[in-house]
């Protein structure tokens, strides 16, 4: 059952074989497969649930019901960078755009060479990635429901002669109502809320929403449950009832900012030192082009095409279109400026590309926030100053390429370019981090990462804290380093490698 | 909140969101309405620094064109904000920047803004109701993703 706390008149304790902290990436497949073995399993989840009904298409209302903190997560650092995290049922996959890539394979080897994690091998992961791409439905965004701006954008790629294509997605039937980032209001998007989740519950699962876990419970150095207190609906707020669960194995998937906050609060499997180290993001520029023709956005896929020409870089190029509320933040101007430019919405096309694989380093931190909040200190490092500007300069070419009149960019000094003399200029300026305006960054990976050595690792390839007992965690923050691509994908595989390990340890 | 009224809040949405000649004028009743949910919704700290980004804009207003933000022409508030947003001091633009989010998402968001920009939720809404997806397929043998 999905349970909300309106449903839970007092206090509540239960036993349970397994009790899963968070339901998106990690803690959804989780969820679904452990019960499927017949493990009685409680999910406990922070955010609301909301079902296809729910999703108006709305963005403000959909970050400010389905993003924590209203979508308005910053990193701490130069620049400040938004970061906005799912709160939701299915969890960041519920808001995400729906792309579905196997993860970059040099960065595998990496992981077994550099990070000891020789476990994990490229066999096992093709099998469950292809068990999971059927699961999901992924396959290609179909062209034709795709919209015009990404065919347009993949038309200059093709022009210029770069590898480019349409990305693997999640989505089954897409009819390219351009929200996914805001809830798929047709069901079309296989997100954990539409596909784990429901099938969690058919074999048995609790899901219990609107509920904080604040402790992990813990006795003779092992975890055996997890405490957690209810939040009213509209305030956030503790509502004054408690849940107990407790376990034989605990699960943490609350992601790779709240799964090490809650480890540090509590002086928990940080032997290492490493518990909120090593975060690592992908910080992502857009750039917005105005053409001649209507291009209609954003009814389309928002993001179906990439550009991969330069991925061995780090640097990848994933679309897409955003509705006018959401659109207006990227153009850098005031005034009659903004309101003219505004006015021809119906001809601009948005596009984005993110630092894949990033040299920059950060940290999740308690600094006793109000709420109990975790902060992010993040600076973006030169290298990857210099990469966030070539992703600019290169969607500004291809934006030319397919026929632009203007191409409009986020770095100071540079916010509008009328042609390729002022995209030379822009290529030959020195950019700073500080000079990119509303940066924002998407994935947040690597604060518990797993690795073959405590000394310098939280879990083991098993998804097992080396510290404590019983105690795993599976979602993003285990993923040693960035996979190059965007990592739902990734976290589901490990979370499937990691049920058979908990499955095995509930059946010893 | 009080700093909307303190910092003239019509003006300042007028200053951020311009005149258009095929758009409605702005609604500060109603966008205020909606600012407050979206800075109650938001973290705890987000309200006061909203509040000091306002503030400052006051003080920026007085120190770079010699008056307060509320008796420059609107020609000139409107070039006060560009100037700050075009500046390479992160601080000066991200001022105005973080002034301007809520009150462009504010505006945007109203169906007699976004319609006739080509974007109808509620249309899309209704579409999207004739169009429900469920998962019919049988699942795919547990074997195949077992480790």
């Amino acid at each position: 059952m999905i349970l909300t706390p309106e449903e839970v008149a007092s206090d509540l304790r239960l036993e349970a074989d397994v009790a899963i902290i968070g339901s998106g990436a990690g803690g959804g497949p989780l969820a679904r497969e452990l019960a499927s073995e017949g493990h009685r399993v409680v999910v406990i989840e922070e955010g609301g649930y909301f079902t296809r009904r729910d999703f108006n298409l709305r963005p403000s209302e959909a970050y400010m019901r389905m993003y924590r903190d209203a979508g308005q997560t910053v990193t701490l650092g130069m620049p400040f960078i938004l970061l906005p995290l799912g709160k939701t049922v299915g969890g960041t996959t519920t808001v995400n755009s729906g792309t579905a890539l196997r993860m970059h394979r040099p960065v595998l080897k990496k992981w077994q060479l550099a990070h000891g994690l020789r476990e994990i091998t490229e066999g096992e992961l093709d099998l469950i990635y292809a068990h999971l791409e059927e699961y999901l439905f992924v396959k290609r965004a179909d062209p034709e429901v795709a919209g015009k701006v990404a065919r347009t954008f993949l038309a200059g790629a093709e022009r210029l002669g770069l590898s480019c294509g349409w990305l693997p997605r999640n989505a089954k039937e897409c009819e390219g109502f351009g929200s996914c980032v805001f809830g798929c209001p047709s069901g079309s998007k296989q997100s954990v809320d539409v596909s784990f989740i429901p099938d969690a519950v058919a074999f048995g699962a609790d899901i219990y929403t609107r509920c904080r876990a604040e402790r992990i419970l813990l006795r003779e150095g092992r975890a055996v449950g997890v405490s957690a207190s209810f939040l009213d609906p509209v305030s956030g707020r503790p509502n004054g009832r408690r849940l107990e669960v407790g376990a034989k194995v605990v699960v943490l998937s609350a992601g790779a900012v709240s799964s090490p906050f809650l480890l540090l609060r509590q002086g928990l499997a940080n032997s290492s030192g490493q518990v909120g180290k090593n975060l690592q993001i992908h910080p992502a520029v857009q750039t917005v082009a105005l053409f001649d023709e209507v291009l209609g956005p954003p009814r389309g896929i928002p993001q179906a095409c990439y550009v991969d020409e330069f991925q061995g870089e780090g640097i990848m190029l994933e679309g897409g279109t955003v509705p006018p509320e959401v659109h207006a933040l990227a153009l850098p101007f005031a005034g009659r400026r903004h309101a003219s430019l505004m006015e021809k919405y119906p001809n601009m096309g948005i596009f984005g590309g993110m630092v894949s694989e990033s040299d920059s380093r950060g940290r999740v931190v308690d600094l006793r926030r109000a709420g109990g909040r975790p902060a992010m200190l993040y600076n973006l490092r030169g290298r990857d100053v210099e990469k966030a500007k070539a992703a600019v300069v290169l969607m500004a070419e291809i934006w030319f390429a397919a026929g632009a009149r203007r191409v409009f960019t986020p770095i100071a000094g540079h916010y509008e370019l009328c042609g390729p003399r002022d995209l030379r200029r822009l290529e030959r300026s020195r950019v700073r981090a500080s000079d990119f305006y509303g940066m924002s960054a998407y994935h947040p990976l690597g604060t518990c990462r797993m690795g073959g050595d405590p000394e310098w690792s939280v879990v083991r390839h098993t998804g097992e804290t080396w510290d404590v007992e019983n105690l795993f965690i599976c979602d993003g923050s285990i993923l040693p380093s960035s996979p190059g691509v965007n990592p739902q994908l990734t976290i589901m595989a490990m979370a499937m490698r990691i049920a058979g390990f908990v499955d095995e340890k509930l059946s010893a | 909140m009080r700093a909307f009224r303190e910092t003239g809040f019509e003006e300042l949405l007028t200053a951020f969101l311009g005149r258009s000649s095929i758009l409605p004028p702005p609604d500060p009743g109603g966008q205020r309405e909606f600012l407050e949910e979206y800075l109650r919704a938001g973290a705890p700290e987000f309200p006061f620094l909203y509040r000091a980004c306002l503030l400052a804009l006051r003080a920026l207003s007085l120190i770079m064109k010699g008056r307060p933000f509320s008796r420059l022409e609107e020609r000139e508030r409107e070039d006060f904000l560009n100037r700050l947003l075009s500046s390479r001091n992160p601080l000066l633009r991200g001022t105005a920047l973080l002034a301007g989010m809520p009150l462009y998402m504010s505006y945007y968001r109203r169906p007699e803004v976004s319609v006739p920009l080509g974007f109808d939720p509620q249309a899309l809404r209704d579409e999207a109701d004739l169009r429900v997806v469920t998962r019919d397929r049988s699942l795919p043998p547990r074997e195949e993703g077992k480790p």
